[in-house]
């Protein structure tokens, strides 16, 4: 059971991460390698916000409003102009991103560890039987479950949501309709790269802040994206638990082999289904 | 020889004999220090810096007459990097190398330097080879290497009564070889290993290996991880309360920086140091005001480690009055330091590894003006427990 709430844990981290991603690639057509480092820096800000303030939850909602405003100066300054028919351009520039990201958080805040404690209420752990498992950790999947189902509900039941999947299988078509489809994608990345930050900020306690912690969790993010599919949010939340859920039981029976376990799943989805498992078929004008 | 008379030949001929004399005296001691600048040992990669810069001002900032100029490389962590940096510092006529700090770097620079016969100063990296199958004539190492670490984790278990012993090392040479080793000791000792895992580095996560060294009964867990992953898994420790039911413990696991991105979760976690500022002896009290003075804080054990090494470098070069790399080399390898930081250090002829006596520490809570986090020195092992005999 222990194992099982860690691996929920870790999925959930993913989904918070991988949502965002698959949002933004399936809407805006962009390999985003800058996610990693929105990601840091979101973390980066909520240590900053959580220092100053003394309130993780200050810190939870300060940090992702700041980095998606961030995100969204990105998309408009570098992005905008590149959108078209090579995609090479736009992974260039979002690798630039990235390590501008890098070198300004390392001026900013250095090159050691920063952590944010938990707050007073999640700091202990819980003991349900023979399970013994912090109360952070529940309340990560309880969190990450109602983002995902307030991101579930956005995208399926509202004029928003509508809007952002009809861009992602015909922009054309959407602006032809008198939508500002430069706006939408402006809010999409900004609320991906927010999303990310979020991330950040719930990973904050859980380990510890570094400059290279975007770099670790983008295998993983892409990971997720590709399995799930393409801007499709219930193949994220599901590939993300998935892989939470290898890690987790990998560590638990066979820790030297997590990494070949869930790089196998990865090459294996390619292979028999690239779309990714859960991409449905939609008409294109 | 028309045109040249005896004396022109003459005051050629002497030109050409001091031509040896001239070139063997550079205009400035230049050291090419190759250690990480980026990335997760960037932070080390800093300190060792800033511990070479106090020795160096220490003494006026020159050598045998002449000035000390360090140019430094980033190796970005990566052994092929820093050959390559290595490369160009050759090319820049360095008297010597100082760094890496990973093994696999410093391995690397040590096969190009011996080409050279340029001197390298260790004084981070901690794999045994490097003074053991892979050593050269030419490096030497003043800090401690992985043995001595994991000697001292050895030491400390035998005292404290443990009756089981949890391993947790991350999957790679060093650390598999020093829990092989921790774990024949242990067993030689009457000992027993409750479980063991190998994660890969740069595993994000460690709750389910800490939920597993929980449920194995052991008294003590052994972490064989460094940096980010050591930080890691103390961090999740805690978060479960482990440190309260089993000690947790590890060669290098832990020190004031290490302890400050933890939390107060590190509190009671314990670890061989090498080095630390509470040392009562004059020189670590030199080194500690200096260090205050320059940087506003305490030096960490990285930089204890790069200042001792290069002070006593630096003072045996000074006494041999030569140039010539191979007497540095025979003077140095002969040489002890009865009064280094870490107390008496001698340096093995024979292996080039220096040898003293190691620190066994816990974190406590500290009070101002030390940090809020901070090691206390528990016990101190002497050298013929913690080094392997000679030869």
């Amino acid at each position: 059971m222990t194992t099982l709430l860690i691996g929920l844990s870790l999925g959930m981290l993913l989904v918070l991460l991988s949502a965002g991603l698959s949002l933004i690639f399936g809407m805006l057509g962009v390999v985003n390698f800058a996610h990693g480092g929105f990601y840091m820096l979101g973390a980066y800000l909520g240590f900053q916000v959580a220092q100053w303030t003394g309130n993780f939850w200050l810190a939870l909602v300060i940090s992702p409003l700041i980095v998606a405003a961030v995100g969204a100066a990105v998309e408009m300054l570098t992005l905008r102009p590149l959108y078209g028919p090579n995609p090479v351009f736009q992974v260039l520039l979002t690798f630039g991103i990235v390590l501008l990201i890098y070198e300004a958080t390392r001026t900013l805040w250095g090159l050691g560890y920063q952590t944010i404690a938990p707050p007073a209420a999640l700091a202990d752990a819980v003991h349900l039987g023979s399970v013994e498992i912090s109360a952070y950790r529940l309340f990560i999947i309880g969190f990450g479950a109602l983002v995902a189902a307030a991101m579930f509900v956005v995208l399926e039941r509202t004029p928003i949501g509508v809007l952002i999947r009809a861009a992602s299988a015909n922009s054309a078509m959407v602006s032809c309709l008198g939508v500002d489809i430069a706006l939408l994608r402006t809010g999409v990345f900004a609320f991906g790269t927010g999303l990310a930050a979020l991330g950040g900020v719930i990973a904050g306690p859980v380990s510890p802040i570094q400059l290279e912690m975007g770099f670790a969790i983008l295998i993983d993010c892409f990971m997720v994206v590709v399995i799930g599919g393409l801007g499709n949010i219930r193949g994220a939340v599901i590939g993300a638990l998935l892989i939470g859920l290898i890690r987790a039981y990998g560590a638990r029976y066979l820790a030297s082999w997590i990494d070949v376990l869930t790089y196998s799943i990865f090459v294996l989805v390619l292979l028999v289904r690239p779309q990714g498992l859960f991409a449905t078929a939609e008409r294109r004008a | 020889m028309a045109g040249i008379n005896r004396r022109t030949l003459m005051t050629g001929a002497a030109s050409l004999l001091a031509l040896p004399a001239l070139a063997a005296e550079p205009d400035a001691f230049r050291i090419g220090g190759i250690v990480s600048f980026s990335g997760a040992y960037g932070i080390i990669g800093q300190s060792m810096r800033q511990g070479v810069e106090v020795a160096i001002q220490e003494r006026g900032g020159t050598v045998l007459g002449k000035p000390i100029v360090v140019q430094w490389e980033d190796d970005e962590t990566k052994p092929q990097v820093a050959v390559q940096k290595a490369t160009r510092l050759l090319s820049s006529n360095v008297q010597m190398f100082f760094g890496a700090i990973i093994s696999a770097s410093t391995l690397a620079i040590m096969k190009l330097a011996e080409q050279r016969k340029i001197p390298v100063l260790v004084t981070a990296s901690a794999d045994d080879r490097i003074t053991g199958t892979d050593k050269s004539r030419y490096a030497f190492r003043t800090s401690g290497n992985s043995y001595s670490e994991n000697m001292s984790v050895v030491q400390h278990l035998k005292s404290s009564g443990a009756k089981s012993v949890y391993g947790v090392a991350a999957d790679y040479n060093v650390m598999r070889d020093g829990w092989s080793l921790v774990k024949q000791q242990l067993g030689a000792a009457g000992i027993a290993v409750a479980g063991e895992d190998f994660p890969p580095v740069g595993t994000g996560d460690y709750a389910v290996i800490v939920d597993k060294v929980r449920q194995s009964g052991a008294q003590a867990v052994v972490v064989l991880l460094t940096g980010n992953d050591g930080i890691t898994f103390v961090k999740q420790a805690g978060a479960v309360g482990l440190n309260d039911k089993v000690r947790i413990m590890g060669p290098n696991l832990m020190d004031e920086l290490e302890a400050k991105a933890v939390g107060p979760a590190s509190i009671g976690v314990q670890s061989a140091i090498r080095y630390h500022f509470t040392l009562d002896n004059p020189r670590n009290k030199r080194l500690v005001e200096r260090y205050r003075k320059m940087f506003n804080d305490y030096p960490d054990p990285f930089v204890g480690e790069a200042y001792d090494g290069m002070s006593w470098w630096l003072d045996v070069i000074e006494a041999t009055g030569s140039w010539d790399h191979d007497r540095w080399v025979d003077a140095f390898e002969h040489s002890t330091r009865a009064d280094s930081v870490d107390g008496l250090k001698t340096m093995q002829a024979c292996n080039h590894q220096a040898v003293s006596a190691g620190l066994w520490a816990e974190v406590v809570k500290g009070t101002a003006p030390l940090p809020e986090l901070t090691m206390k020195i528990l016990d101190t092992y002497p050298a013929n427990v913690l080094y392997a005999a000679c030869g």
